[in-house]
């Protein structure tokens, strides 16, 4: 059985209902008697994608794995895959984290802290090149971004 | 004929001022590179200089795009034949026998095969599409809301035909996609929908932040993830110029590849693809050798790659012609067509023919760019192979946030993008294929609106599908496409040999 499918289905099947509950208050039929109205395309949307979470459900909970489908299913929920999620998950944190302190620290600051701390997760025993690369990149988008391309943005409470 | 010529002069003046010649060489410039590298695709790199677009007039960022797109196919296959590592998914062919061509010391005629013979095919194609293109508009006229709207349903259900895994998930993909073009208000009746009182929605999702996320963002986490050491050929490239021997074994390959790709590439879903999987077949089925194919013969190269790269321009008839994308980086274009106020379709052609002949006249320029560019420069290329991933994300990265947010100079947007970055990667992760949702996406708005107006034509009845000619034949064949997905469980068996 894949697990995954199983889970996915039932993400599908929520998704439709909740999108076919929302169009009902959208209106299916507006004004006259059979123009379609804002909510009709959400519905069928919502219709069908519930239905498809069905067949997902259905079919994985029904057939049979061939061999080598068993092995990439294990491989995808596997624990020691877990493992690989950290630098993506660490990534994100890293992006997220610059996306919030952009406007208060301004975009070179920010900047500069979001890229050196990507090339030390990269080099995590070098300090000086992730230090370098940081520096010299945020320079250089200086110059691309806010003198040539002329894009604003934030400065932040150090002013630059 | 005269106005032919006028057409062709209209388009030389677009497309040789200086600057358009500039954004023709950043787009091939930006193509070629991402074709080396491994790590991001076409769809990203596009969506990554689709803000860029947004300063520049309408022809100029057609031409720099078109650049990405076709340049693409000529960087994808370096690295097939160097590294048995396919840059582009349309260069998976060319590994079999470009790499061991390679490994026997012909990596110079492989690599130069393939330039040339995507510089004859990436010509050839742009002459088929400049000729067929606008009689080809004057059928679209005859398109009204219903034939559009199965039109649609044909392309959506042809490209979720031909992903890769479960039809089911891309079908899914696909119903995604377009309740997600549905957010922020309605257009006929102003009503808001699925905002959840996020102001910022009532303008729907944009196009950049969505593909950023799913292709730039997304890619690069799943790459992260999996980045491995690549091992380089190591042994020097030397003569490119492949020998009469090599032509005379590949010309046929070249033009048979040129037509056969043209042709697939026209209809949705992997048209370029499995065009360079059938060259790949039919010159082997061709061959007084067919027992040598996979061993390093530069057929197996040479029609491949001219297929993958005539697919190209056959990608660009839909666009032109009908208005409709059926392949992501076309419906990127589209988006771009739309960020400028154009309204495509078969009206384009006639309306803004600086844009249509522009773009063609800077195809041909753009691929005497790509053969300077792929073969002197390849020593350059295979250095920037040796470039670390884990260095280079960071950079992708930045230039992700940088290009979403200065959309609309809000970090907004750079959280929309983000989000569609992690359900791009969650979504590869799960086997599920992005494409049909970025089509659904961009198709959403058209699909809703020929749906509406098709039921306002025929007073609420849906006979109105299965009385028009054009409209009823698109159904049929789509109800076809669907019924035998779901008998034929062959089709399983196809698409997974494809890789």
């Amino acid at each position: 059985m894949k697990k995954h499918d199983l889970l996915g289905g039932l993400i599908w099947l929520i998704l439709g209902i909740g999108l076919c509950i929302e169009s009902i208050k959208l209106k299916l039929i507006s004004g006259g008697f059979h123009i379609p109205g804002p909510g009709f395309m959400p519905f069928l949307a919502g219709v069908l994608l519930g239905i498809l979470g069905f067949i997902l459900i259905f079919s994985s909970a029904s057939k049979g794995l061939r061999k080598d489908e068993e092995v990439k299913d294990e491989k995808i929920l596997m624990k020691k895959d877990w493992k690989n999620f950290l630098i993506p998950f660490l990534n994100l944190l890293i992006l997220f984290a610059y996306v919030l302190l952009l406007e208060p620290l301004g975009f070179l600051f920010s900047t500069f802290l979001f890229l050196f701390f990507l090339f030390k997760l990269s080099e995590p025993k070098k300090w000086l090149m992730p230090l370098v690369l940081s520096v010299s990149t945020v320079i250089l988008s200086y110059l691309i971004f806010s003198v040539w391309l002329q894009c604003q943005f934030p400065r932040g409470i150090f002013r630059f | 004929m005269t106005g032919f010529l006028e057409n062709f002069s209209l388009g030389c003046q677009v497309a040789l001022t200086a600057n358009n010649l500039l954004y023709c060489f950043i787009g091939v410039l930006v193509g070629t590179l991402i074709g080396v590298l491994p790590g991001i695709g076409p769809a990203g790199a596009i969506s990554l200089l689709l803000p860029i677009t947004y300063g520049i007039n309408p022809a100029s960022a057609i031409i720099m795009l078109a650049g990405i797109y076709y340049g693409a196919q000529y960087g994808g296959s370096t690295t097939s034949i160097l590294v048995n590592i396919p840059g582009e998914s349309t260069s998976v062919v060319t590994c079999l026998d470009g790499y061991q061509m390679a490994r026997e010391g012909r990596a110079g005629p492989a690599l130069g095969i393939a330039a040339f013979g995507s510089f004859i095919a990436g010509t050839i194609g742009t002459v088929i599409l400049m000729l067929v293109a606008q009689p080809l508009s004057e059928f679209g006229l005859k398109f009204g809301p219903p034939e559009y709207f199965s039109l649609m349903v044909l392309a959506l259900t042809i490209l979720t035909y031909f992903s890769s895994g479960s039809m089911v998930k891309a079908i899914i993909m696909a119903v995604l996609g377009l309740s997600l073009s549905q957010i922020g208000i309605d257009l006929v009746t102003g009503r808001v929908r699925f905002t959840f009182g996020i102001t910022n929605l009532e303008d729907g999702v944009g196009l950049v932040p969505l593909v950023m996320g799913l292709f730039g963002v997304g890619e690069i986490l799943i790459n992260l993830e999996e980045s491995a050491g690549v091992e380089i050929f190591k042994a020097k490239i030397k003569g490119l110029l492949p020998n009469l021997k090599d032509w005379t074994d590949s010309i046929g390959a070249i033009i048979r590849g040129t037509f056969l790709g043209f042709f697939l590439g026209i209809f949705p879903g992997g048209g370029a693809i499995i065009s360079t999987f059938i060259s790949y077949a039919l010159e082997k089925k061709l061959s007084k050798h067919p027992e040598k194919f996979g061993t390093g013969v530069i057929e197996g190269v040479a029609g491949p790659e001219s297929a993958n790269n005539a697919a190209t321009s056959g990608a660009f008839i839909p666009l032109f012609t009908l208005g409709i994308p059926f392949n992501v980086i076309t419906a990127l274009l589209l988006g771009a067509l739309m960020i400028h106020g154009l309204q495509p379709g078969p009206f384009l052609i006639k309306q803004h023919p600086d844009i249509f002949w522009g773009t063609i006249v800077s195809m041909y320029v753009g691929n005497v760019m790509l053969l300077i560019l792929n073969l002197p420069l390849i020593g350059l290329w295979v250095k920037l192979l040796k470039i670390p991933y884990r260095i280079l994300s960071p950079f992708l990265l930045l230039f992700c946030i940088v290009g979403s947010y200065t959309l609309n100079n809000s970090t907004f947007d750079v959280l929309v993008m983000l989000i569609f970055g992690i359900v791009g990667y969650l979504f590869k992760k799960f086997e599920y294929e992005l494409a049909p949702l970025v089509l659904a996406f961009v198709l959403g708005p058209m699909f809703e609106n020929s749906l509406r107006q098709s039921l306002i034509l025929s007073g609420g009845g849906l006979s109105i599908f299965i009385t028009r000619p054009i409209s009823i034949l698109c159904l049929v064949i789509a109800l076809l496409i669907l019924l035998s997905s779901i008998f034929l469980r062959k089709r399983r068996q196809i698409i997974a040999k494809m890789g």
